[in-house]
């Protein structure tokens, strides 16, 4: 019988164009994350994931995962390893723990991601993006930074269900004024209809508020046992309910759907994770989800069932993600203002998740009892979802 | 030539910075993609045993997992689905305008959509629906080191889409 897991704490560095190593970056997450559980030590914490994409593309270091456990004081007994994924590197190092701990093989793990994106000479930053997709058919094309591609989805989501440059300005509108009361946030910055309406071009039709930023930063938050969790916490246990991760393609000649605003996979990915949870999206009280850019979630709401297909770019310009709509997505700022550093994310995303359920949220979703985090990763080729509980599966 | 900064890597070649793909024979089994290419030939494999055709090419069937595989021609000719393009702050080793597009190589085409960077095209001029037609463009050789330290230097090209003049 699988054993119950639960989200216990978290913490995150600030993010942002940082002057510090990846190494100082993920020792200030991990310093949070151990605040965040009184009572934990370093010595309690049996194995680590460390979710890192880059580190040996933007940096000179492979096999990171046990300089990462050495520089948190952290000696690993039952796992020690490193996870990419790129965009959801996060999430699967919070699904890979989960396994672990609910098989029984470790009792408390730390999952720390993050990454170093800024490099001395900026070409170099963009350049390393070649390696995001399938490099020697997608990205030789020039295909590495992300903007082209989902500026193309936002043309097919226009053509095809009539969504308006507006609709993608506010999803950047609302997630920034989230995020602009959150202090670890890259962009603490209020933004109006008319700012983002009138940004700079960035790939038409995207402009500047409709991107994420290039980031530094690491968040960590630790897994635990139901067992152990009830002696760490005196907060309301968060449990892992279910998740899913899905690939049906990489190069996107291979590409699922009818077009490129028809994501087959997130409905997939959506499917298990809600049987596994045993919740549909009507029982989600809050979201976190993969706003790399306004027309991301604009086309994950629809996907993940929290409205008809077609329908996002209204759903959101009606205010259902603000607090008070009908489901709060994106409260701390989500990708677009709190920033993007791959292995991060997904931690971010979870520690968010884990406040709402926990009532300490910076943006309070009343009475919440179900979140969902949701990444999508690369050329949009993988997605990842974890829905987590007040409640165990039962 | 020198590196900044990396005097140790003079006149080396330093292949985790290379943009372009390994294409010879003695990196990629795949090499005969590229030999076609340099014929004008736009080519991938199919499956001899189940008939499947992959994109891009393999040296296994992702279907039924045979080795018997074979190459055969795609179409050079297709129609813009959907395309964007870049005029600002175009990545290091491409030119402006950096133009995208996802080509629909036809009905009668194994391999149905491309993603691919349309060349020799103005800003401004691409529409969706318009013909664009295969180009092969040489790309910069690399020298592989042989026994004894020396040197051999393979010639490389890669190909894009352009659009067909009307």
């Amino acid at each position: 019988m699988a054993r119950r897991v639960c989200i216990v704490g978290g913490g995150m560095s600030k993010w942002g164009v940082r002057e510090a190593s990846l190494w100082d970056l993920v020792q200030e997450a991990g310093k949070e994350c151990f605040e965040d559980v009184p009572g934990l030590k370093p010595k309690d914490v049996d194995g680590l994931i460390f979710a890192n994409s880059t580190a040996g593309r933007r940096g000179f270091q492979i096999n990171s995962a046990p300089i990462c456990a050495e520089r948190l004081g952290i000696k690993p007994k039952s796992i020690c390893a490193r996870v990419d994924v790129l965009c959801a590197s996060g999430s699967t190092g919070i699904l890979l723990a989960y396994g672990l701990i609910a098989s029984g093989m470790a009792d408390i793990i730390m999952v720390v991601g993050g990454e170093k994106c800024y490099t001395p000479q900026r070409w170099e930053v963009f350049y390393s993006e070649l390696a995001t997709g399938d490099h020697d058919w997608d990205c030789v094309h020039g295909l590495g930074l992300p903007p082209p591609f989902f500026a193309m989805v936002a043309k097919e989501h226009m053509k095809h269900y009539g969504t308006t440059k507006e609709q993608l300005a506010w999803v950047s509108v609302i997630n920034y004024n989230y995020g602009a009361e959150n202090p670890k946030a890259q962009f603490q910055k209020r933004l109006t209809l008319e700012e983002a309406l009138n940004a700079p071009e960035v790939v038409p039709p995207l402009t500047l508020y409709d991107c994420c930023p290039v980031t530094d930063g690491a968040a960590a938050v630790i897994l635990a046992c139901e067992e152990k969790a009830k002696d760490l916490t005196d907060r309301p246990l968060v449990y892992i309910r279910g998740g899913a991760q899905v690939s049906l393609h990489a190069c996107s000649a291979n590409w699922p759907g009818e077009h490129f605003a028809d994501w087959p996979h997130l409905r997939v990915a959506a499917q298990r994770a809600y049987e596994m949870a045993k919740v549909g999206p009507e029982d989600i009280d809050v979201a976190q989800t993969h706003d790399c850019f306004s027309i991301s979630q604009i086309v994950e709401v629809e996907e993940l069932g929290f409205c008809k297909k077609g329908e996002g770019g209204p759903f959101i310009e009606s205010g259902q993600t603000k607090i008070g709509g009908k489901i709060p997505i994106n409260t701390d700022g989500g990708l677009l203002s709190v920033g993007h550093p791959f292995g991060g994310t997904g931690i971010r995303q979870a520690i968010e998740i884990m406040k709402q359920l926990q009532g300490r949220a910076r943006f309070q979703v009343e009475g919440a009892e179900i979140g969902l985090t949701h990444n999508l990763s690369g050329l949009n080729f993988e997605h990842t979802i974890v829905i987590y509980g007040r409640e165990p599966v039962k | 030539m020198a590196i900044l900064g990396v005097p140790i890597l003079e006149d080396k070649y330093p292949y985790t910075m290379d943009m372009w793909p390994l294409e010879c024979k003695e990196f990629n089994r795949l090499y005969k993609f590229y030999e076609h290419l340099k014929e004008g030939r736009f080519t991938t494999t199919r499956c001899r045993t189940c008939g499947h055709v992959a994109y891009p090419p393999r040296v296994i069937c992702p279907q039924c997992y045979s080795e018997d595989l074979e190459w055969i021609d795609l179409p050079k000719r297709g129609r813009v689905i959907v395309f964007t393009e870049q005029v600002r702050g175009v990545p290091l080793g491409f030119e402006s305008p950096l133009i995208h597009a996802y080509i629909d190589l036809g009905e009668g085409s194994p391999i149905r959509r491309i993603l691919s960077r349309i060349i020799n095209c103005p800003a401004g001029k691409l529409k969706e629906g318009d013909e664009v037609q295969l180009v092969v463009f040489p790309i910069p050789s690399h020298p592989i080191e042989l026994k004894g330290g020396e040197m051999k230097w393979v010639d490389r090209v890669f190909f894009a889409f352009e659009p067909v003049q009307k």
